[in-house]
């Protein structure tokens, strides 16, 4: 019951990659031409018309810090609440309790982090 | 006939089996390939409404509508070529496999009863955990085009995930702790005493939003916003590519306004008079054109906004949403 369709949207997913690949592989050998003089600057980088300085995959700042390892926590937790939501209807008020518990736990220190997040000095 | 055919019968029967029909025809490729045009039209109509403009004209039938065929024609017979020390594979096959992804995701929607090309028992957690994979795909193709407004681009797709994502998700687990399951053609069975959208209106508000920005559409379209950035990560692609590129885009869009119309307004459910097929595909064009009316009216957020709008209002909606579901269905186990 579990497999169920998979065999479906496996070949689905599998004709639409091969159909799509070929249609671009197509494009690229058949279709698309060919420049037979092309000047040094056709393949630079896009810069706003300048030209490009330095290379293209730059350093940079990983800003936002906090809210990316707030992101790598929660976003498990969440699936967690997908089991027991679910099966709410079967386990009622009473089975619910540990998962309340457990959201409560959670949620304090999700408060704290995002105090913490908001501030830009942190970031 | 079978005789007449001979050894093409095999062939033959392939070729019109109920699953070789779906997924070449529809729901599949074609249906997905020729709504995807008609809905960039679309936009372009609605947008020129909006802005008392007249939008795309001469390519017509009627009122330019062949405009994205015509678009197509003509990209596909540009060059194609890939900048200066870039990583050719990933930057020709990032926005192809975006393209697969976006189509794959309508091979989960229940259309009608039966129509349907996967009926999976987790087809809404499924097509989310399909949908969490764009922005991986629009850093890689950032990444490989070694240019630095595609790398921005990029970079901003992978913040705003975290942005949207956690709301996303809880949003959805609002309908499946109303149905009782993650099916999605049982989710649409399950509302026959009434849609989801009353009881969840909550939720339906934060999924329509969080789902405008995983769809990187105005005004969340920080990843591409050419005002700023230069369309972002689809900056150096070329030809046929840039429409690859921006297709995923419309795709998903009809794929999420299924979506939205199978978890919260009844899907296929509706009045006996017309097919099953009509009532969706109406639900459907409606949400549709509510999101793009969406592009034309707000203007882009900045993206440390989205950030703190995401992670407190909207998760604080989502979680006070998830509050609300559980008094329901607990308080009033018959609903």
């Amino acid at each position: 019951m579990v497999a169920q369709g998979i065999l479906e949207i496996g070949s689905y997913v599998a004709f639409l990659f091969v159909s799509t690949v070929a249609l671009v592989i197509i494009l690229r050998l058949f279709v698309s031409p060919r420049d037979p003089r092309p000047t040094p600057e056709k393949k630079k980088p896009f810069e706003s018309g300048q030209i490009a300085a330095g290379p293209g995959r730059t350093r940079f700042i990983i800003q936002y810090y906090p809210y990316l390892l707030m992101f790598v926590v929660y976003d498990v937790i969440a699936m967690f609440l997908f089991a027991w939501g679910l099966n709410l209807r079967a386990l009622g008020a009473s089975g619910s309790i540990p998962v309340l518990v457990f959201l409560v736990v959670l949620l304090i220190p999700l408060g704290y982090a995002l105090h913490l997040a908001n501030h830009r000095e942190n970031w | 006939m079978a005789a007449v055919l001979g050894p093409f019968q095999p062939i033959v029967d392939m070729l019109t089996s109920p699953l070789f029909v779906e997924i070449v025809l529809f729901p599949g490729l074609l249906s997905i390939a020729i709504i995807g045009a008609l809905l960039g039209w679309l936009e372009r109509k609605v947008t020129a409404r909006v802005q008392l403009r007249i939008g795309p004209l001469y390519a017509s039938p009627a009122g330019g509508i062949l405009q994205m065929f015509a678009d197509l024609i003509k990209l596909s017979f540009k060059e194609l070529f890939v900048p200066e020390n870039s990583d050719a594979f990933f930057f020709i096959m990032a926005p192809t496999t975006g393209l697969v992804l976006g189509a794959a995701l309508v091979g989960l929607i229940p259309f009608a009863p039966g129509l349907q090309i996967a009926n999976i028992e987790v087809g809404l957690p499924a097509f989310l955990a399909i949908i969490t994979l764009s922005p991986t795909l629009i850093l890689l193709a950032g990444w490989s085009a070694n240019s630095k407004f595609p790398f921005i681009g990029g970079l901003r797709a992978l913040f705003q995930q975290t942005a949207y994502e956690i709301p996303l998700w809880l949003s959805a687990l609002g309908v499946i702790m109303m149905a009782g399951t993650m099916n999605l053609a049982q989710i649409v069975n399950a509302q026959t005493s009434g849609w989801f959208i009353l009881p969840q209106a909550l939720g339906a508000f934060i999924f329509l939003v969080t789902s405008v920005a995983e769809m990187e559409r105005l005004p969340f379209d920080l990843p591409e916003a050419e005002s700023e950035i230069m369309m972002g990560w689809q900056a150096e692609y070329p030809g046929v590519l840039f429409l690859a590129a921006q297709g995923p885009g419309f795709v998903k869009l009809y794929a999420f306004s299924a979506l939205f119309s199978v978890m919260f307004l009844g899907g296929f459910l509706g009045p006996s008079f017309l097919p099953p097929l009509f009532w969706m595909l109406l639900k459907t064009l409606i949400v549709i054109v509510l999101i793009m009316l969406l592009r034309s009216t707000f203007p882009r957020v900045r993206l440390d906004q989205l950030l703190r709008a995401g992670w407190t209002t909207l998760l604080s909606l989502a979680i006070l949403n998830i509050g609300i579901t559980y008094l329901l269905v607990v308080g009033f186990p018959t609903l």
